[in-house]
């Protein structure tokens, strides 16, 4: 079981060290003059004569590379060319929005999508297994940007239930700490106990409408492999050596057919992350949520480079290390590896 | 009265392709402590039949369209699920063929036996662990205690048919049915779990079912078998009956298509030729007939019922003393069942009626 | 000796028309997969008489008749530019079309040479590959996307290669991995050991068993490009010139209207989803009706 950590981990250095090869390439191998790209036509030759020096753009590429990797190392990201500000610090502080975001989307589809799963694998081939098979077919047909406007007009212009954007009300004064909305409600000094609750319940009613059309393509996902592999499942011998057993239905559903219909949903679930950390960029968009997402799709308005190449830097970098916690979480929950 | 009952049953498949027609009216009895072997190619019905009994067929495909099943004094074929749930495993017992897939990998051995036993008697953990070891024991597992807290993956073949058998015996059901409960394994370790199998139900007083494509494993194992053709049984006889006397061309040609150690220097092996019907369509005639040598025009029209081989014989249907049936016109004498082929002089197999020799020429170039 | 060709005779199997036949022929018959051909030919066809279907120029527009809701003069209203709606998601049909199209050609492409290098050649080349792919499968397609429109530029052949290079991985990998299962199949040992060149080995036995993974990958793979195509336009990445009518751009410009004009994101919107629910259904019977395993 070590061996077999160890083994994922270190499979993981490779690709760390192409990815950053990706990345340099992306900064220092600019069409053109890549300091010129990076700071406008309209820079002066100061300003632009300074990024060539902090790139380094006159020495060797291998070079070049090296000293951009001890860059990354020690967590400088570059500055935004805009303000001039360290990336990394504003990616910090916007990037507890697209967790929240992303994380309530994720409940949203594996909360959604598994149960729906299992109901439509339990009715198989009858009329409710095709309603949740179209329902799948438009999830993941249905782009975020659509579905995200689609809602904003019906829920929050035509029925006004839920609000169109943001984060939280604009006219609650709320310091962020932690920047995490639903978090920072609780924290925030001097508001009474009621105070707090509505502004996080306030914190929740935005998240419903962005979680949902962000939620929905891993919820078709996830809907589609659950229910998949539980009629797998079902359908295996042990299944039938249950049944004779004389066990109840309902823990032959729970322990032999869902401990081993799991399996493939978790890895599923583990590679949604990378296709929500994508339509995050979108859903913020949409739903002008405060996070990374936004903030990189200004960036390349502006051709800010070094903020859309530490995005890419830190989503990849979470990626991988979720997929390796699902993995190894994989691994524990299925004994033919655990003890292999 | 027979501890198990089955009259006239008949269970279908609905399926995409067409109905098919799984078992076609089967009838046995079978009495307390007694060992039945079922035994036919595969596709012949003997394991349908054994789910239906179980009630376990696929849903929602599988339909037990006909016939009644009793035991133990029950209409199986009327309990309701809950009921039913309650005699699985408890009265009635189940072995699978592959002992690699029947065992849930994600679930140890320990809580496979231990949901068994809880599933019908009121027994705390340690308890229910108890007999597990026990039962483990009994069934030669070396180290239970250890051996309890493995998975499936980490037992060879033959070990967790072990399992399969102790886990079958866990409640001392009064039928033990085992499909094909050899067929995945070694051969050597074949030898070693079918001696454990009848040891442990001669010792308990279980009647046993053996389904098996494979006589060699019934000879030895059961007191009487029934051979299974595209959904009926063509012949019944007590075991050793059956392999001296046997009565219908189709166990004949069983018997002449396996290598035998007592077999005449130099006896030729014949192979039962072709393939086994079609059973999306309505069975017409006698299922065997276009693979029968000794067939007569009217095989191809009307299907022979099963009768006592020595007419007008009374019909005891369990025990030693059973009757010897076979649903044949024209069955083949002692002779030609030694030699495995028709030695009257002259005699051909009647060619398919003119219907069905039309519907040939149309279909075969 | 009749009596097998009895018992086979009653069988009475259709005559097999041999791999692609059969598929062809479960292919017609999944009515799924015929409602997905049903959109898609709604589409390829919008796409490509878009000229002469369209009832008006979709850039020509006058400000008098700014954002008209649906009428019968304009079926599905005007834009902010007084242009007529209808035309304008007739013409989007086009750019998804040849974008969509271009970029899965791109991407089956790139992606399958890289996966046949690797499956064909083996060992560190193989394992070289791999690692690229990885890298990009690791970075979210989207993003990846933006990154390369970001760094050529924006543009429709830009957005194609975008497109084309977040789908390659997965061409990559799949064929790669046909390849390496085949190579080791009984069929293919035996066809070498009876001494077929292997040239031959991989045209005639190796490749077509490994594509049709592949086949159904790029016809899903197009429904997910129609939507990335569509998503850099709405990201503002979309073609060169902002005038152009493309769905994603279209709905961009939109979202401005939210509360006054809301057909202007109605019917951008649904000509995506009817284009990518053709693609997943056509994909999906594919799926089934080329797995000879699969059958129903």
């Amino acid at each position: 079981m070590t061996r077999y950590i160890v083994r994922r981990v270190l499979g993981a250095i490779p690709v760390l060290f192409g990815l950053s090869i990706v990345l340099f390439a992306f900064i220092h191998l600019l069409p053109g003059d890549p300091a010129t790209a990076i700071l406008g036509q309209h820079a002066t030759a100061q300003r632009i004569a300074d990024m060539r020096a902090y790139l380094g753009l006159n020495d060797p590429l291998p070079i070049q590379y090296v000293g951009y990797l001890g860059d990354l190392l020690r967590g400088d990201f570059g500055s935004s060319f805009i303000n001039n500000q360290p990336v990394l610090a504003e990616f910090l502080r916007r990037f507890p929005g697209t967790v929240e975001l992303t994380l309530a989307a994720m409940i949203f589809a594996a909360g959604v999508g598994i149960p729906l799963g299992r109901f439509a694998a339990r009715h198989a081939q009858r009329w409710p297994d095709g309603a949740v098979t179209v329902f799948s077919l438009l999830g993941i047909s249905i782009p975020v940007f659509v579905l995200g406007l689609t809602l904003q007009v019906i829920f929050a212009v035509y029925f006004k239930v839920l609000p169109a954007s943001g984060r939280l009300d604009p006219r609650t004064a709320l310091d962020l700490q932690t920047n995490f909305v639903l978090i920072d409600t609780w924290l925030m000094p001097g508001w009474t106990f009621d105070q707090k609750l509505s502004a996080f319940i306030d914190g929740v009613r935005h998240l419903i409408l962005p979680a949902i059309a962000l939620g929905s393509i891993p919820l078709a996902i996830i809907t589609r492999i659950t229910r998949a592999s539980v009629i797998e499942v079902a359908n295996e011998d042990y299944v039938r050596t249950a049944r004779a057993k004389g066990l109840r239905e309902r823990r032959i559903d729970d322990r032999h057919i869902m401990r081993n219909a799991w399996l493939p949903v978790v890895t599923v679930i583990g590679l949604q992350v990378g296709g929500l950390l994508g339509g995050a960029v979108i859903t913020e968009t949409v739903f002008a949520w405060n996070g990374v997402g936004r903030w990189v799709v200004d960036a390349i308005g502006n051709r800010d480079y070094f903020v859309v190449q530490s995005t890419i830097l830190i989503f990849a970098l979470i990626f991988l290390a979720v997929n390796l916690i699902v993995d190894i979480a994989y691994a524990f929950i299925n004994p033919r590896i655990r003890y292999a | 009265m027979a501890l198990l009952s089955v009259d006239g049953l008949v269970v279908r498949f609905r399926t995409h392709e067409g109905t098919i027609h799984a078992v076609n009216g089967v009838s046995f009895d079978l009495d307390e402590g007694e060992t039945l072997g079922i035994v036919g190619e595969s596709g012949c019905g003997k394991s349908v039949t054994s789910l239906a009994i179980m009630r376990l067929l696929p849903k929602p495909a599988g339909r037990i369209e006909g016939g009644t099943v009793r035991f133990d004094g029950q209409d199986l074929l009327a309990c309701s699920e809950a009921e039913m749930r309650e005699m699985r495993g408890r009265d009635i017992a189940m072995i699978f063929q592959d002992p690699m897939t029947s065992l849930n990998p994600v679930l140890t051995i320990e809580e496979q036996m231990v949901e068994t036993i809880q599933a019908h008697r009121k027994v705390g953990n340690e308890e229910a662990r108890t007999r597990a070891i026990e039962l483990l024991t009994i069934v030669g597992i070396p180290q239970p205690e250890n051996r309890l807290r493995a998975f499936p993956h980490q037992f060879s073949g033959g070990m967790r048919q072990r399992v399969m058998i102790a886990m079958a015996l866990a409640l001392e059901p009064k039928l033990l049915i085992a499909d094909e409960p050899t067929t995945a394994l070694d051969v050597t370790i074949q030898a070693q779990v079918l001696e454990l199998l009848q040891r442990l139900t001669t010792e308990t007083g279980t009647a046993a079912i053996l389904i098996t494509h494979d006589l060699g494993v019934v000879a030895g194992m059961t007191q009487r078998i029934n051979v299974m053709y595209a959904g009926y049984i063509v012949e019944t006889a007590p075991t050793a009956e059956l392999f001296a006397k046997p009565s219908h061309p189709y166990t004949v040609g069983l018997l002449h298509s396996i290598p035998r150690l007592d077999a005449v220097q130099g006896e030729e092996l014949i192979p039962i030729e072709g393939a086994p019907p079609d059973q999306r369509r309505a069975p017409v005639g006698c299922p065997f007939a276009p693979r029968c040598a000794w067939r007569l025009p009217d095989c191809w029209t009307t299907n022979p019922p099963l009768v006592p081989v020595r007419a007008a014989e009374a019909v005891v249907t369990t025990g030693p003393g059973a009757t010897h049936r076979m649903a044949c016109h024209n069955p083949p004498t002692a002779g030609e069942a030694a030699a495995g082929r028709p030695l009257r002089e002259g005699f051909v197999a009647a060619p398919p009626p003119s219907a069905v020799a039309d519907e040939l020429a149309l279909v075969v170039p | 000796m009749t009596a097998p060709s009895v018992a086979i005779a009653r069988v009475a199997p259709r005559a097999s028309r041999g791999l692609w036949g059969d598929a062809a022929r479960r292919l017609l018959r999944n009515r799924v997969a015929m409602v997905g051909v049903v959109f898609i030919v709604l589409f390829a066809g919008t796409a490509i008489f878009a000229s002469w279907i369209a009832p008006y120029d979709p850039n020509a527009g006058a400000l008098a008749n700014s954002l008209q809701a649906p009428s019968s003069a304009h079926f599905m209203g005007t834009d902010i530019q007084g242009r007529d709606e209808l035309s304008r998601v007739l013409y989007g049909a086009r750019i998804s079309l040849l974008v969509g199209l271009g970029s899965v050609i791109v991407g089956v492409f790139l992606g399958g040479t890289i996966g046949a290098i690797a499956g064909a050649v083996g060992g560190r080349v193989d394992n070289v590959l791999m690692r690229v792919v990885d890298v990009l499968l690791a970075i979210p397609g989207i993003l990846l996307a933006i990154g390369i429109v970001a760094w050529l530029d924006r543009g429709l052949p830009q957005i194609t290669i975008a497109v084309a290079v977040t789908n390659a991985p997965i061409f990559a990998r799949l064929l790669r991995g046909g390849l390496l299962a085949v190579r080791e199949a009984d069929y293919v040992v035996a066809a070498r050991s009876v001494g077929v060149p292997s040239r031959r080995l991989l045209l005639r036995h190796m490749l077509p068993n490994s594509l049709t993974p592949i086949i159904v990958a790029a016809t899903l793979a197009l429904a997910t490009a129609i939507i990335d195509v569509a998503g850099l336009g709405f990201l503002g990445l979309g073609p060169a010139d902002p005038r152009t009518a493309e769905w994603g751009t279209m709905l961009q410009d939109s979202t401005k209207f939210l509360r006054s004009a809301q057909y202007l994101i109605f019917f951008p919107g649904l000509a995506i989803v009817i284009s990518a629910v053709g693609f997943n259904l056509l994909g999906d019977g594919l799926r089934e009706s080329l797995d000879p395993r699969l059958k129903k």
